[in-house]
């Protein structure tokens, strides 16, 4: 096809596209490690209004229980934690920082449902399997990524993509493939090396789709799994919602017993319902 | 089964049943729980400035007909998910756990 545009195309116009906000990749920093200064981080994300809101409306959500409202960034951290606090942070700011971009048969909040409900499942299911599940909230939240820019750059082909997967009611990602030569796993892995981010986010986000492909023990087959739980519990509100295949083995690998992914739904489900209120 | 709801005073009708006693502020029982209220208790307790009450309600009856309903919408979705991958293997542990967990919030 002569439209077609290649990878490389699409990696030198994503150069015009906004960055994750500057915060979310100071929070980043301090998942790999860099020792955080919680007051002035707290400071920094309090200056950015739409941000702040976002995570007190879930941080005064019922899920946390608490008997008081927070009405601080600083007092979530205190109440909270900063992990938690990161995590919503982090969401709020991906949420809030990049362009949702717009073309036919793209549904911003759609797509926001999803990949939040595939976050919180993905934390869900790493403390089951004793995983950082900090990093894989990450990897959650970003592993459709690359859809946003093919909706930012390519708006017209992406509605293409759409229709095509609706009419054939197929998954989506196998159409991406035909119509652009390359699916959202690919930008996004692309995008994810540009930011820096580490090697094994950058895995997750390339082989959610096929983690036979990635780093043997690695978080693609989390995110796998994630992206499905995320699925089926219908987080996306649309009627024409599809399981993707799901790899039996690198599920099997997983190891999770009925009881503890009776649990991750009931975690996932639990959280989803107090994120979604980041989306307002 | 009954359950308690908060109705404002205005609302509550002679013969609904209180939930929890009506204290004074130094916490003496001014009406113990579970009395049939009365239009003399109304007028007293209006008197006395207090305008909520915690009433006793029976619970909806539960519809054995609109559960099966439900657990039938309920079923029907999921496989509509799993429409293309319901025999796959590495679906099975997902599909199963996840019908067992949407029916079982039901209850």
């Amino acid at each position: 096809m002569s439209t077609q545009p290649t990878l490389a195309d699409m990696l030198q116009r994503i150069q015009r596209l906004p960055a994750l906000p500057a915060v979310a990749l100071d929070l980043l920093n301090t998942l790999a490690g860099s020792e955080p200064d919680v007051i002035s981080l707290a400071r920094r994300i309090a200056q950015d209004q739409a941000i702040a809101a976002r995570v007190l409306r879930v941080a005064n959500s019922p899920f946390y229980g608490l008997q008081k409202r927070v009405g601080s960034v600083h007092d979530a951290v205190v109440v909270l934690g900063f992990s938690a606090v990161r995590s919503l942070v982090l969401a709020a700011a991906v949420v809030t920082g990049l362009p949702s971009g717009q073309c036919t048969g793209f549904e911003p909040d759609r797509f926001w449902r999803h990949v939040m409900g595939t976050a919180v499942a993905a934390q869900a299911l790493a403390r089951r399997l004793g995983r950082d599940a900090e990093a894989i909230f990450v990897a959650g939240l970003l592993h459709d990524i690359g859809r946003l820019a093919m909706v930012a750059i390519y708006p017209e082909l992406f509605s293409r993509a759409v229709a095509v997967a609706r009419e054939r009611d197929c998954s989506l990602q196998e159409v991406e493939l035909e119509i652009f030569g390359f699916d959202h796993a690919a930008v996004g892995a692309a995008l994810a090396r540009r930011w820096n981010f580490p090697e094994e986010t950058i895995d997750a986000l390339a082989c959610h789709h096929q983690p036979a492909h990635g780093a043997p023990g690695g978080l693609a087959a989390l995110i796998h799994y994630a992206d499905a739980i995320s699925k089926s519990l219908d987080f996306e509100e649309a009627e024409d919602t599809l399981m993707p295949i799901l790899d039996a083995e690198s599920v099997d690998a997983l190891g999770l017993d009925w009881q503890a992914l009776i649990e991750v739904l009931a975690e996932t489900q639990a959280r989803f319902d107090s994120y979604r209120l980041m989306l307002g | 089964m009954s359950e308690i709801r908060t109705q404002a005073l205005d609302e509550v009708r002679p013969g609904m049943e209180l939930a929890e006693p009506v204290l004074d502020a130094g916490g003496q029982v001014l009406l113990p729980a579970g009395i049939a209220l009365t239009e003399h208790h109304l007028d007293s307790l209006r008197r006395r400035g207090i305008d909520t009450l915690s009433i006793a309600q029976a619970a909806e009856p539960v519809d054995a007909a609109e559960i099966a309903r439900q657990r039938e919408r309920i079923r029907a979705r999921v496989m509509h998910i799993f429409r293309h991958t319901a025999d796959d293997p590495g679906s099975q542990a997902l599909l199963h756990a996840v019908l067992a967990f949407r029916l079982e919030r039901l209850k």
